[in-house]
């Protein structure tokens, strides 16, 4: 029962200490303008890298916004890391085959909670089942497969390339080895508990048993299920968060692309925040 | 040591220089021959022993001198440290959202280094990499400002010996960095390893009060003092737009009464002061495309309303803050409608983009860049080309501040294609663009060698841009092959490169403005405008 409820609370924390995380960015002061263009939300000029600022008196004038064009290109970057295939192919293919992998393993993930539900209902899931339970167990045996192989492959491709590149090495924190090596540990710890059933049948009943919180584990299982625990309390709270940090980096400041004009969110912000005055002073003589 | 395996730890490493500046990126044909570069000058023995040269044997910061005592020392760190824990406060508003976050998620893919023009140039040389400075900053910061022991530091990477030659090696290294942003286009978190740079800056400015003289001293605080970086008074402004009419009389002919301090104009066109003095051309093609197109305009005569620049935006917020404060007043007095920024791509940020947060309501009068105005104009057919004028090979330089920084990347291609037939694009362009080299303050910086590093290594990347893009002509001297960049400062490194390579004189590779080969196509002017058509 404790482990079934560790397994909830580490979920838990995972979405709090994200949460946290974003409002902690989001609460942060406003900052001066830095956007870099191509913009994505300046409707056919982001094309070519254009703004609203090849526009005479552009201030007079509505504003050509696409936020449609901004919610493609963060898909691209979303779902296909865009930046790094266009700068570095030969690291995207193993950091993208991670990251693929990751929300094919979320995907299994929900597919088992499903599939365990189903199950849970009496609906017995199988091969020979009707449409849904059928369909959940082939889709289930499916990205577990390809997740645990892609996520594995990616995650310890990164790990000895950070190993083995001279540059990466050089710049390769322990903490930052810690990191890939927790991800690895709970990968192959999975591979070793859910490898003996490639159906995946058992997961699902593991699944059912934490949901009922009653899972009785054996070493194996305990092993993988605390490595999961904590790499799931730390990711929001390590660099691997950055799946947080990179809207604001986005969304928030590279294509940000607010003027402060009359009646803007953008001057009903500065006017609150003009009236607290920093409590921190700088030293320099021409600062006094 | 192979200088690829310096580490970012290894910043303090007793030695006389850290790096030494060869094996740099070849350059295209004919800069490519034996004895068509100039070496790099030795570093003087009284430098050394003053000044911290003993980064890569340069010195950008000729108000950082080696400390005589101990005691001095260690004040110098202390100064840095306390600086470093209040660009993380309230203290630094107006960028910790951005900075905190470059800061915490950097992955160190190091997708960055290959954008970086001055590590290309470098031959890849570690100490310009752009996740170097960055990682020594994370570094000290992670030793001196982390909570728990010895271990845990060393396991987030705090490792680092910090002693005056640290802190020293890592304020010159922040003007190793042109601020250009390339870097930050391609990281695939969105990160800024440019913020560091100018981070650095502002805790040597701000905190420890060192910052280059020619940004400084002769520059933010003459241009509060007298009105102008370049320490031209108002009378002397005055003088200097009389001497121009005469000037354009002389040229084409042309009669030009220009208005100073009209009161209630449409525009006030503001210049970088550097232009009357060193490219006086420049501001007088304004005069007369404003002139002929029937433009509502007026130059302002007031304190710093002639003088577009704001080199706080390079080390010191808080002296961008007071410029561009100032600037505005000016604007405010003389009642106009606009202020519009002319050749210059610093002014363009630092008015435009910058300075858009520090005031709001009234006190505000809207700014934009000379060239969606200019573009209108001749749009709309109120100036007349023949672009037959415009007879030799044009390329374009992409000011980073106006096209990546801000998105102007169209009006000036339009405005190529309607005066010349000879355009021709560099490679990369437009957003993409490479840095001139002499981006953040690099073009004004000329003590003790800095100038060399700025023309050699800088500047590598741009001049092979160059090359490549005339090299159907290059070894044609009688064809002149003009390198159109409408900013002051880009100019100032074009006129820097084509001398320390002799372009020039060999090549006949030419530079300027872009109002420029404007007037020079004009139907209604007789004589070139451009004086390397002089016979």
């Amino acid at each position: 029962m404790i482990l079934g409820l560790s397994a909830y609370v580490a979920l838990l924390l995972f979405i709090g200490l994200s949460a946290r995380k974003a409002i902690y960015y989001g609460r942060m002061p406003l900052h001066g303008r830095m956007e870099l263009y191509p913009v994505p939300q300046e409707k056919e000029r982001h094309t070519y890298g254009g703004s609203y600022m090849e526009e005479p008196e552009w201030w007079s004038k509505p504003r050509q916004i696409s936020k449609a064009s901004e919610i493609k290109d963060m898909l691209k970057e979303m779902l296909f890391i865009k930046k790094l295939f266009q700068n570095q192919r030969s690291l995207w293919w193993i950091s993208y085959l991670f990251h693929l992998g990751i929300y094919i393993m979320i995907a299994w993930t929900i597919l088992l909670v499903a599939g365990a539900i189903t199950d849970l209902a009496g609906i017995s899931v199988n091969s020979h089942a009707s449409v849904w339970p059928a369909l959940l167990y082939y889709l289930t045996i499916f990205t577990g497969l390809v997740g645990f192989i892609i996520t594995t492959f990616g995650a310890a491709s990164l790990l000895l390339r950070r190993i083995f590149d001279p540059i990466l090495k050089k710049y390769t924190t322990p903490q930052e080895y810690f990191n890939l090596i927790l991800l690895v540990a709970v990968l192959v710890s999975g591979i070793i508990v859910w490898s003996p059933d490639l159906t995946f049948g058992t997961a699902r009943q593991i699944t059912a048993d934490a949901i009922t919180l009653s899972i009785v584990p054996n070493t194996a299982l305990l092993i993988h299920l605390l490595l999961w625990e904590v790499m799931m309390v730390y990711i929001p709270i390590s660099k691997m968060g950055h799946y947080v940090g990179k809207y604001f980096t986005f969304h928030k400041i590279l294509w940000e692309n607010e003027p402060n004009v009359a009646g803007s969110n953008i001057e009903n912000r500065l006017k609150a925040e003009t009236r607290t005055r920093p409590t921190t002073k700088w030293s320099a003589p021409h600062m006094q | 040591m192979n200088q690829k395996d310096l580490r970012p730890q290894e910043l303090g490493k007793p030695c006389e220089q850290l790096i030494q500046l060869n094996d740099l990126m070849p350059l295209s044909f004919p800069y490519d021959q034996p004895g068509m570069e100039p070496d790099f000058p030795d570093v003087k023995p009284e430098w050394r022993e003053k000044y911290c040269t003993s980064l890569d044997g340069c010195a950008g910061i000729d108000t950082l001198q080696r400390p005589k005592t101990e005691a001095e020392e260690i004040e110098f760190v202390q100064k840095f440290l306390n600086g470093l824990e209040k660009i993380f406060s309230d203290a630094n508003n107006g960028v910790l959202q951005p900075l905190k976050l470059s800061f915490e998620y950097c992955a160190k893919c190091n997708t960055c280094s290959d954008a970086c023009h001055i590590y290309k140039a470098s031959g890849d040389n570690e100490l310009y990499r752009p996740i170097f400075r960055a990682d020594v900053l994370r570094k000290i910061y992670n030793k001196y400002f982390t909570s728990g022991g010895k271990l845990y530091k060393k396991f987030i990477g705090g490792d680092i010996d910090v002693n005056w030659e640290t802190i020293a090696r890592l304020g010159e290294l922040a003007y190793r960095c042109n601020l250009c942003r390339r870097c930050a286009q391609t990281c695939p978190l969105g990160l800024d390893n440019s913020l560091f740079a100018k981070e650095i800056r502002k805790i040597f400015s701000q905190e420890m009060g060192i910052a280059p003289t020619p940004l400084h001293d002769k520059g933010t605080i003459l241009q509060l003092k007298t009105g102008s970086s370049t320490g031209v008074g108002k009378a002397a402004f005055v003088d200097m737009v009389e001497f121009m009419e005469e000037d354009i009389e002389d040229r084409i002919g042309r009669k030009i009464k220009i208005p100073i301090d009209k009161k209630g104009a449409d525009i006030l066109l503001v210049h970088n002061t550097g232009e009357f003095v060193a490219w006086p051309e420049n501001p007088a093609a304004f005069a007369i495309l404003f002139e002929e197109a029937g433009v509502d305009w007026t130059l302002s005569s007031d304190m710093i309303g002639y003088d577009s620049v704001n080199y706080g935006i390079w080390y010191d917020d808080a002296q961008a803050k007071k410029v561009a404060l100032q600037q505005m007043q000016a604007a405010k007095e003389l009642g106009v409608r606009r202020i519009v920024i002319g050749e210059c791509g610093h002014a363009h940020k630092a008015a435009g983009v910058v300075a858009d947060r520090f005031l709001y309501g009234e006190d505000k009068v809207p700014v934009e860049s000379w060239l969606p105005i200019m573009w209108d104009l001749v749009k709309n057919k109120r100036l007349r080309f023949d672009p037959n004028k415009n007879n030799f090979p044009i390329t374009l330089h992409d000011p980073c501040n106006m096209v990546r920084q801000m998105g102007i990347v169209q009006p000036q291609r339009d405005i190529l294609k309607n005066i010349t037939h000879q355009f021709r694009e560099m490679t990369p362009h437009g957003v993409d663009n490479y840095c001139c080299g002499g981006g953040s303050g690099f073009a004004i910086m000329n003590s003790f060698n800095f100038d060399k590093f700025r023309d050699k290594l800088s500047a590598r990347v741009k001049f092979e841009q160059i090359l490549r893009a005339f090299s159907d002509t290059i070894d044609d001297s009688s064809i002149p092959k003009y390198i159109c960049a409408p900013c002051s400062n880009c100019k100032g490194t074009m006129r820097g490169i084509l001398k320390y390579y002799d372009a020039t004189e060999k090549f006949n590779v030419q530079y300027g403005g872009l109002v420029e080969l404007m007037v020079n196509a004009l139907v209604s002017v007789d004589k070139p405008y451009l004086e390397f058509l002089d016979e």
